[in-house]
Parts: C-alpha cells; structure tokens; sequence
C-alpha cells in the first residue's frame, strides 16, 4: 500500500515538474540579463518594470480583458434562455441544440475566422465591424465548453420540480428560472467561464485574423515583443500565466467560500 | 355545491388512458387522500388539480370556480411535493417567505408570518439554514411551511413521506394531521400507503388503474371493501373463490368470491367448545410470519391457504405443521 503511494507522488512530481518546468525556466529567464555563463547573472526586475509602465502593454492587457468578458456573458445568456425554452416548452429540441452547440468544436481557428471574414467583410453593415466580428467568434469558439458546463449543472438540480415548486407558489417561469435554477447552477456556470477564459486569453489566430493591428491585445503584444526581445517576451508570458492563475484563484475562491456556507452541517440536529 | 368538483375528467399520456372520466367531490376543511399503487393516476388527478398537468377532457372546479384553464399560480393552492422540492440556494426563511413575497406582501408582515408559521412546523430555530443543513422531515416540515403560507384554498401533499423513514413517518402524520385541523386546511394527501391513509384521512378514494374503485371512510373502507381490489388493497384480507372457501369450511356461498379478515378467524389447539360461531374447521400451520404486535399464521386448510392474524402473546406460539381448530362468523364474510 505504501509502495503504491509512492509511485503515485512520484507520478504526480513528474507530471508537476513537466508543466511547470517551461513557466519557471520563463521566469528565471525574464529575471536575468547575463546568459554567457553557466549561471546567470545580473539579477534585474527591469524587464517587468518597463512592462507595466509601457502604456501599450496595459492597453493590451485591458482590451483582453474585455475581449473575455463581453463573449462570455453574451454566450452565457444565450445557453441560458435556449436552455430554458428547450426544457420548459420543447424538450424534444434539445438534442438539436445540443449538436449545433457542439459543431464548433470542430472548426479550426483558421477556417473560422477566414469564412468569417469573407461573409461580413463585404457587406459594411455593423457586424463587418473587426471588433464585433471578433467578438461574435469568440461566442462561437466558447460555446461548446459554456453549454457542456451549464447542461451538466442544469442535470444536478432538479429543474422540473423546483420550477414546479416555485409556480405553484406565485412566481412566473422565467422569474422562477432566474431567480431559483441559475443561483443553483452557478458553480457550473463560473467553471465553464473559467474554461472560457483560458481560451480567449490564449487566442493569437482568431485575433491576428480578424482584428489584427486594429485591436492588440497581449498575444499580439507577446507576438511582436518576441521578435525584438526574448527576455521581454517571457516577462510578458509571466505576466499572461499570472493573471490567468490569478482569475482562476479568485473564481475558486469564490465558489468553495459559497459552497462552504451552504453546505457546511449543523452538529447536533 | 362541493368545495373541490373533479367533473368528467379524462387524462391521456398520448395513448394511455391514466385517467378514465374521474367523478370526485371533496368537501372543505377535510382531509382527503387519494390511495392506490403506483400508476394508478393518483398524483396525475392531483396535479390535474394544481395545474401542472392539462385535462384531456372534463372540468375542474375549487370553491365555485371553474380553474381547469387557469394558471397554475393563479389557482391559489399550495403544494408539498415528493423530495427536495426547498430551494437550495435559499434559507429557510427565505423559503417560505417565497410565496408572500409574490404576492408583494409587506416585509415586516412576511417577517411576522413566517416567524408564526415555522413555530407552527416546529422549525423557528432553523431559520437561517440552508436545506442542505435539515433532516429530510425538517426538509419536508419547512415545505408545508412554505405551502401554507399563503393561506391556499387547498393544500396538496404528493407523497410528502414516502422518502422518510418509519418512525419519523408516523410523528409526521400526526403532525400534519394536527396543522391540518388547527389551521382548518382542505387538504389532499396522495399515498401508496394504506396504513398513513387510514391514520391521517376524513374520507380515503382508493384509485385504481385511472377509476375511483371506493370513496369511503377509513373505517368503511377497512371493514366494508365493496371491490376485490379495495379488499387486496386494504387490511391483508384473506381472499378465497367460493369453490375454495367451501373446500376449506365446507360452507357454501352464492357469490364469486369471499373476503374475510385475518384476525377474525379464531384459532385454538383444541376443538371448539362454544356455540356461536357459524363455521369450525381445521387446518395445518404451514409457516409464521411476525408483524409487529401481531402475529400472522399461514395456514393450510384443506389444500387452500389462508392466513389468521392473533396478538403476539407467547401463550399462543403455535409450532408450524401443528393442527390447528378454525372458527368463524358468517357476518365477518364479505360476499363480492
């Protein structure tokens, strides 16, 4: 029994030291500005400093943000009401919603942002916009990881009674939704947020394509800072990490502190 | 005019017939329950009633208003469903404040009335828990808390105990029963359970396969079953065919079938030396089976099985495959 612990902490290190060993050689090398020897030397935070103080770098920074945002409340809206129809008034539609949720898993970055481009770009109306055409796909991009996350949150609750319950007491189905199922699946709703966010901030090609020197947010920064200065660059690779763990901590924290007030049990009943 | 009037209704699940034009009138301030085993269409009639369910055909009236188009949460009734129907994300409190606070009732009077109303249900310290922190009767306490709230013209309890366990079952049916009378509260209660029928009910309609076989009283119902379902159903009658009932009594009966109770056969190791019962036969303990404060004896007489239910005194242990003296009254058999 022992032996088997071993092995699985030795497993796990190994794993650990394998996706973490790029992000630590990133920060060793983003620190040091003399690589002829063996050790490095000349330990210096300069590369940070001048990247937080660079006004580009924090534009970029912001527009990724609300490149994130706006996607993923817009698509989390949209699962939540084609849920709420499919299952109140037409059950049997949702295996349909379900496949057209799915479908773009399937699409490449590439496809999809050049289809896009040549559908809207020459029809000037609002949505040949760049930034609105790049908002619009990421909603696509995210869609199957947000519906996955909020139909599987939706299946652990028990939709039909507590809707019922809350009818007969007055409520309409729609105040009844709002107010009773989604509180009950909002865990479900932040994981697939949290899903959604790694993949926007990790986005370089929908970016480069559709929005391009219009619109550069921290993958196109990263993109030209690589080509002037390596250790500038893994500065800016630290910092993108940073922030994705950080958003990442903080939704976690957020979920196990109500988590925790809800479930946490009376001793003596 | 009845206060609740199911009239002609017919309720079809696509090809299945659940309910076959279902006549019901129900009185106000009674407790009614709707008996029968799974599938008998009980909890369809009763969420007919509560609008969850549309009527195939026919009309539903409370309290002098035909409701059969009505909204479900304009129909002003109140309803306890199986489980875990308590909002999780919700207190108690705000649980059963829920349907006041539709209504748009004034904070500090929903405060007062669900201070009262959990006093009532025996939950005033549970207030600020989650459900998730209350025992599934707690669970079920604060959910007739909540439908009674409101003061709805008829409250609808779908099978609100059959997930809690024995004893505290029983302490719940009392309660309920007590809430119901002191609040004077039309209530309808759907069980598979003939004994919580019997305790908690006014009047029991035993349901089966989407008709109405008895609507009778509990002690109707129990010693005058006019079905041979409600005489399976209800109180473990013995049930015999009239060719069976005469190979083991030798008596004969003009009639189908004879149904008669198990504790009113009277058993004895030695022969009968009383007059006053009609029939005395004999038979052979085949096994013993204990229900509690009863004992109940199978037993073969004559090639038929029937069972003799006496109290579990000790005197009386009868060995299996001892011989054993049966009697009876003609008056205990019922004739269907």
């Amino acid at each position: 029994m022992k032996k088997k612990n071993v092995g699985a902490v030795l497993a796990i290190a190994v794993i650990l030291v394998y996706l973490l060993l790029p992000l630590a050689v990133s920060i060793i090398y983003s620190l040091f500005s003399n690589w002829t020897q063996v050790i490095p030397r000349g330990f210096t935070v300069e590369n940070y400093v001048e990247l937080f103080t660079n006004p580009d770098f924090l534009a970029s920074l912001g527009r990724t943000l609300v490149l994130c945002i706006f996607p993923i409340i817009c698509t989390i809206v949209i699962v939540l009401l084609a849920l709420f129809v499919t299952t109140i008034f037409f059950p049997k539609l949702e295996k349909y919603v379900q496949v057209i949720c799915m479908i773009p898993y399937t699409i490449q970055g590439v496809i999809l942002s050049v289809s896009i481009l040549s559908v809207y770009i020459n029809n000037p109306t609002f949505l040949s916009e760049r930034l609105v055409m790049l908002f619009g796909a990421y909603c696509v991009i995210i869609l199957p990881y947000i519906y996955q996350g909020i139909r599987n949150g939706m299946r652990a609750v028990n939709m039909p009674m507590l809707l019922e319950a809350a009818e007969m007491l007055g409520a309409s189905r729609l105040y009844a939704f709002f107010r009773v199922i989604v509180p009950n699946i909002l865990s479900a709703i932040i994981v697939s947020s949290l899903l959604a966010v790694g993949i926007i901030f990790g986005d370089y090609v929908l970016v480069r394509n559709l929005a391009g020197s219009s619109f550069p947010n921290v993958q196109i920064f990263l993109y030209q800072t690589m080509k002037s200065d390596s250790m500038k660059a893994s500065a800016v690779f630290v910092v993108i990490m940073a922030m994705t763990f950080l958003i990442a901590a903080i939704v976690l924290f957020l979920k196990s502190r109500d988590g925790h007030e809800r479930s946490k049990r009376k001793v003596k009943e | 005019m009845s206060y609740i009037r199911f009239e002609n209704i017919v309720k079809n699940f696509g090809k299945n017939e659940v309910l076959k034009n279902i006549n019901l009138e129900i009185e106000k301030g009674q407790l009614v329950t709707l008996l029968g085993p799974s599938g008998c269409g009980k909890s369809t009639l009763l969420r007919c009633l509560a609008g969850l369910e549309n009527v195939t055909s026919g009309r539903v009236y409370l309290d002098g208003r035909d409701i059969t188009d009505v909204n479900p949460r304009d129909r002003d009734i109140g309803m306890v469903f199986q489980q875990y129907s308590l909002f999780p994300n919700m207190t108690v409190e705000q649980n059963v404040a829920f349907g006041l606070k539709m209504k748009k009732t004034d904070k500090a009077v929903i405060k007062k009335r669900v201070a009262d109303i959990l006093d009532v249900v025996g939950l005033s310290d549970k207030i600020k828990h989650y459900p998730s922190q209350l025992s599934g009767g707690q669970q079920q306490r604060a959910a007739l808390a909540r439908a009674i709230i409101t003061q709805p013209k008829v409250l609808l309890l779908d099978e609100p105990l059959s997930a809690i366990d024995a004893l505290l079952r029983h302490s719940l049916q009392i309660e309920i029963r007590r809430i119901q009378k002191e609040m004077d509260i039309t209530a309808i209660f759907v069980t598979h359970d003939q004994d919580e029928a019997m305790v908690m009910s006014d009047v029991i309609h035993l349901m089966h396969d989407g008709i109405i076989e008895q609507s009778d009283s509990p002690t109707m119902m129990y010693t005058q079953p006019s079905t041979k379902f409600a005489a399976t159903f209800i109180g473990h009658y013995n049930i015999l065919s009239a060719a069976d009932f005469k190979k083991a009594t030798d008596v004969s009966l003009d009639c189908d079938d004879v149904a008669f109770r198990p504790e009113l056969v009277m058993i004895r190791d030695k022969p009968f030396e009383e007059e006053g019962y009609d029939m005395y036969f004999t038979g052979e303990i085949e096994v013993r089976l204990p229900h509690g404060n009863i004992l109940r004896y199978a037993i073969d007489c004559n090639g038929v099985q029937i069972d003799v239910d006496v109290l579990f005194k000790k005197a009386r242990l009868f060995p299996d495959g001892a011989k054993v003296y049966l009697a009876m009254k003609k008056a205990d058999c019922i004739e269907l």
